[in-house]
This record gives structure tokens, sequence and C-alpha cells, in this order.
């Protein structure tokens, strides 16, 4: 075979691989899009984040479970094609309004207020045409208490990288994500991420910071002097179950919601500040390194001829230079 | 100090090829967690987004999101189609064209990370002296259509029937899918994921199979045959669209030696042979990746030149030619390993 045909073979694989697999569909089997090549079907944050209130998201039988009394900002489904806005519920929390915090844009519309509604409350980004990650949360004070939910909610549309929006003091209490993950990332079963404890803008060392997750896992870390702490995310996803009459519309990675708490007293009031996001099931769930391997040595196999030195009466178009 | 640092062009081309490689690879490791904001979600190569720790910055992901979630899906619920449609698209349009319109098809020939790990892959194959295969008039006009097939099944049609909701979602974007950079770039930064295969699901499991068998092909294809994707690559189309209207040119003109010579034919990459005969705008070929190799290797002056409009960037000369050579053959083969080859250009001016 000559080296030009096997060109031509491996683009022509390529293409016949595709249309056969445009045909191969509607199976009524859920499509479970690689955790490698869905990264970015994640692109439309707002369904990968959303979810009704109080249920995981589209995780089968945990779907609907209480699986937290910390509050919570969660994302939901009714965003009606508009990518400059979203609506969420709050959970374990009664605020009277949301904060929204860009990370650029106007002046004016940096820091915005959306009063609260018990049916959800819908938030804008900055400017239609502006996204990124926005943070959003929620306050509930009395006398002796002051409770925050927070989040960050990431609008599909270009917009600012987040750096100094997490940075910037939006209560006093704060969990700051250090950083959060990119467009195209996401925090992932047993990985390692930095989060900052801060009161009052000021690293808060030595404090327990309790985490909860969907699927059940309780547990706890301890921020350092600089106020960081190294979260674990727990490789506890269940197995995925499938939905009859829902192939087919399994939109990325499976996700499942988390939480991040820390209290802390200061000057007779109890300081209680959450943070809650999502991570996503391991890279390596579901699919086989060996196979991924083998295929590549095929490759190189197919390629191998190419290496052979070729007699000088080549009439068949490649020409050995 | 610049001349004396990069004697030739060839070996700045090479100087930046491995910079931008590290940048697109490794930059966010310097630069910063969010990167891909400070460079671009647009640059016309094939930078990958999959890495964890990688920037986002290839138009082929735009284009195909924008395909997949917006239009197809606005086309879908027919509403706000003008605005929700057009303008979006148009967005990423000016910004490929923006970065185009600086370097143009030199994205290809100088950023392009997959562009730059074959040329050092042959490199290589030229250091151990290992067969150079050339694609002849016949069979490189096999080839070329496979680009523009590329783009548009893997890039343009498929997405956008994913987002009308007729192939799976799966497909929403099959050229990453398939796409070796994804598998190349991922391994430069140690991590496997993107080369083991996702089970349990037929077309993720294929269009991941493909990916790694044409990787693989594409690895060791690299040794003997000269950028062995790029001739197939969707990036080179999408480029070659735009090619036009971009200041960053390779300009020919006519010359009487040009029949007989052929030598910049030989130093091209992309075998292109029409570099050879032709002249004016039919000599900056579609396949083109502006890599100046041609100009380089010319013996005559200033027939070939790399232009960024009227500022003549590098032009080819009879002195640079005799220095050149002294190096390398046109091919590529390392002076000091090459056996003597008539035809090769090394004496045929």
């Amino acid at each position: 075979m000559q080296p030009s045909t096997k060109l031509g073979l491996a683009a022509t694989l390529v293409l016949i691989c595709t249309s056969t697999m445009a045909e191969d569909e509607h199976s009524g089997r859920a499509p479970v899009a690689t955790e490698a090549s869905t990264q970015h079907k994640q692109h439309d944050h707002a369904q990968a984040q959303a979810g009704s209130p109080g249920a995981a998201v589209g995780q089968g039988k945990w779907q609907g479970r209480e699986w937290t009394n910390y509050p919570l900002l969660t994302p939901m489904m009714d965003r009606n094609g508009d990518r400059a806005t979203a609506k969420f519920a709050a959970q374990n929390i009664r605020p009277a309004k949301l904060e929204v915090f860009a990370p650029g844009g106007p002046a004016d519309r940096l820091h915005r207020q959306f009063p609260a509604s018990a049916e959800g409350t819908r938030i804008e980004a900055v400017t239609p045409k502006i996204g990124n990650y926005h943070w959003v949360s929620a306050r509930e004070e009395s006398a002796s208490k002051v409770t925050v939910a927070s989040t960050a909610y990431f609008f599909g549309n270009p917009g600012e990288a987040p750096t100094r929006l997490l940075l910037e003091q939006k209560n006093e209490l704060e969990i700051i994500p250090q950083p959060l993950p990119r467009e195209h990332g996401a925090w992932r079963e047993s990985e390692k991420w930095p989060f900052l404890l801060r009161f009052n803008g000021q690293p808060l060392a030595k404090k327990v910071v309790r985490m909860e997750t969907e699927f059940g896992t309780k547990t706890s870390f301890i921020s350092d002097e600089k106020g960081m702490v190294t979260v674990l995310f727990p490789r506890d996803f269940k197995p995925a179950e499938e939905k009859p009459g829902e192939g087919g519309h399994d939109h990325g990675p499976r996700r499942a919601k988390f939480v991040l708490a820390v209290v802390h007293d200061d000057g007779g009031k109890r300081f209680l500040t959450a943070f809650n996001y999502t991570y996503s099931a391991d890279a390596a769930r579901g699919k086989n390194l060996s196979a991924g391997i083998g295929f590549g040595l095929l490759g190189m196999l197919l390629a191998t001829p190419l290496l052979r030195r070729r007699k000088a009466n080549n009439h068949n178009g490649a020409k050995e230079a | 100090m610049f001349k004396t640092m990069f004697p030739t062009l060839g070996r700045f081309r090479l100087f930046v090829q491995i910079a931008m490689l590290l940048l697109t690879v490794y930059g966010s490791n310097v630069v910063g967690f969010y990167m891909a904001e400070k460079v671009s979600n647009a640059l016309p190569a094939l930078s990958c987004a999959y890495d964890q720790q990688n920037g986002a910055y290839c138009a082929l992901i735009s284009t195909q999101h924008l395909l997949h979630h917006r239009i197809g899906e606005a086309l879908a619920k027919a509403q706000q189609i003008t605005f929700q449609m057009f303008l979006p698209l148009l967005f990423t349009l000016l910004t490929f064209f923006t970065f185009f319109f600086v370097l143009g098809k030199a994205f290809c020939g100088w950023v392009c990370p997959l562009g730059t790990i074959q040329d050092l892959v042959n490199k290589l194959g030229r250091r151990f002296n290992l067969p150079l295969h050339r694609l002849e008039n016949g069979n490189v006009s096999k080839v070329r259509p496979v680009k523009w097939l590329m783009l548009i099944v893997l890039v343009l049609a498929l997405p956008l029937l994913t987002g009308l909701g007729i192939t799976p979602h799966s497909l929403g974007n099959p050229y990453c899918d398939v796409c070796p950079s994804r598998i190349a770039t991922t391994l430069l930064t140690g991590s496997t994921e993107q080369i083991a295969l996702r089970t349990g699901d037929g077309i993720a499991f294929t269009l991941g199979a493909i990916a790694n068998t044409l990787a693989g092909f594409i690895l060791i294809a690299a040794f003997a045959v000269r950028q062995p994707f790029c001739r197939i690559c969707p990036m080179l189309s999408f480029n070659a669209v735009f090619q036009r209207l971009s200041p960053m040119r390779l300009v020919k003109k006519q010359h009487d030696k040009c029949d007989k010579c052929g030598i910049c034919a030989k130093a091209c990459p992309m075998d292109i042979h029409e570099i050879a005969r032709e002249h004016g705008a039919k000599a900056f070929h579609e396949d083109c990746t502006l890599c100046g190799r041609c100009v380089e290797f010319c013996p005559d002056d200033g027939v070939i030149q790399m232009k960024w409009g009227p500022i003549v960037l590098f032009k080819s000369s009879r002195e640079y030619y005799r220095q050149r050579m002294k190096g390398e053959m046109p091919d590529g083969t390392i002076k000091a390993t090459a056996p003597h080859k008539p035809g090769s250009g090394a004496n045929d001016a």
C-alpha cells in the first residue's frame, strides 16, 4: 500500500465511521458522552449545573433526596434558552434577595441585587453579552447569626476571568475557590483543589471546613496558616440509572452537588457560610486505557511500512525523495 | 544578535514553534490558570482544551459549540433566529478573523502544536536518515479534498445536526473526538485520560478508537511523511476560506528558470507542486501553511516573498540559498547524514 493511499485511508476511515455513527442513533440508549470528549459539551453550563430544588443532578434514586442541612443556591432549569439569565432556588435559607457579583463590565452593574422569590429567583449576567463566572450569594441575618449561601454561575458568553471577582470581599465569612474550574474543566472525584477561608478579608487559619455531597459523603478539612484548605473531592459517585424515555438527552459528564461550610464566632455573633457547586465523575470511570493504547498501537503499526525504503522504480505516485 | 541566534528563517521558525508549543500546552502554569481568557478562546490552531491544566484556544471547538448549542438549538426551537443564530456565529468568525488577519495561515506553520510535533518528528526522521515519501501530483490532489470534507462534515454539519436534534449528543463535537492533537497535547502534559476509551457507548468508543488510531498513525508516519495530518486538517481548510483576506501571504513572481528548477516544491512540506510552476495568486495555494521553506530554498533573488501587506518579511536570495544549503537539503535531510541523491536540489540550481 502506498503512503499516499494510507493517508487517504486514514482520513476516509474518519468519515466512514462518523457517517456510520450518524445512522446509529435513537437506539433508546442514553449516549453516555465521554468525560474526555464532553468536558466542553458542558459549554451550556446552566444545563450542567441546573436541577430542581433539593434534587440531585440526574442521579437516579438519589434524586429528590435531602442531602444536606447547609444553605444552598441551586440553579434551576428555567432560562428559556436565554444565556444571560439564570434562575436559582434557595434551600435551607430564606434570603430577601440574591446578590450577584460580576467579573467585569459597567461599574454600576458589577454588583446587583435581585429580590428573592419562593418559586426561584431570576438573575442576570452583568450585560447580555458579557458572561463567564458570576458570584451569587444569599444572606439571612438575625441578631445572633449570619447565614450565607454562595455559589458561582457560568454564563455562556465571553467575559473576564474571575480572578479579581473571587478575591473581592462579598461577605464577612467567605469560602473562596482558588480557582474555579475553567470553562471546559470541572472539579472531579479524587482531585484536590484549594479553597481560601477568609473573615473580614483576612485569612482564617486552623478552621474546620465541612463538606457534604449529594451521594452522602460527609467529611472535613482544616485550613492552614494562610487560610488555605485543600479539598479532596470524594470518590463517591453511585452507578447511574437510566431513565426510560430520556435516552439521548444525557448531556455531558455526570455531575453531583457538594457543599462546603464553615462556622465562625465573632463579636457575639455566629457566622455560617456555605459554598455549593458541582463536581463530576472521575475521568477514568467507564473508560478503558488498555483499549485506547491498543488502538494507538494499531495506528502506529499501520504506519510502519512507511519507514521502509522503497525500490527506485516506484510508479504509484508516492515518491521517496 | 538576532542573526547570530537565528541564522536562518528555519531556525527562527523552529524557535517560534517550540515557544508556541510550550505556550499552548504548558503556558497556563506560567501566565495564570485562566490563560484562555488572556489568549483567546478561538485561536486558529489545534491547541486543545481537553487537558484540565491546559487552555481552551482552538477555534474549532467554538465553531462546533456554536453550531451545536446555539444555531442548531435555536433553529429547532424556531425562536429569535436572527440574533441567536447569526450574531454569535458572526462573533466567532470575527474573532477567528482577527487572529487570521494578524498571521493568516502562518498559524498552521508557526503556531499549531500538532504541526510542531509533526515537524519535530520528521526532523528526527531526517536526522536518522529514514526514508522520506512525497506525494506526487496525482495523489496529492486526491488527498486535498479530505480537509474540506473534515471541515464540512465534522466541524459544521454534524454539530449542527446534533443541535437540531437529528444526531445524538455524542456527535456534538465530532472533530474534537477524532482530533489527534487532543491525544498528543494531553499526553505531553502527562495525562492519559484522553487516550482511554469510553466503554458502554458505541459512538464515543468508535470516535475515540479512530482518534487513537489516527494519532498513532500520524506519530509514526511523520517520520517519513512531512506534516501528514496537516494535509487533512479542517483548520487548514478553515484558514483557506479566509486566505485571500489576510495581509499575510506568499508572493511569487514569474521567472524563466522556475519550470526547470522546482527546488521550492521539493522544500514544501505540504507537497504543493504548484509553487514551482505557478506565480501570482495561484502560487499561494490553499494548502500553504506559510512555513517559508519555499522562500528559503528559492535560489533566485526576490522571486518568492513572504509579505504582510506591503511589508516584505522575507524574500528569496541566492546568497541565503547557498548558506541554507550548507546545512540542509530542501527536503529537510540534514547534510551530514544525506546520501547523495541526484535531483534532490542540492546542486540543481
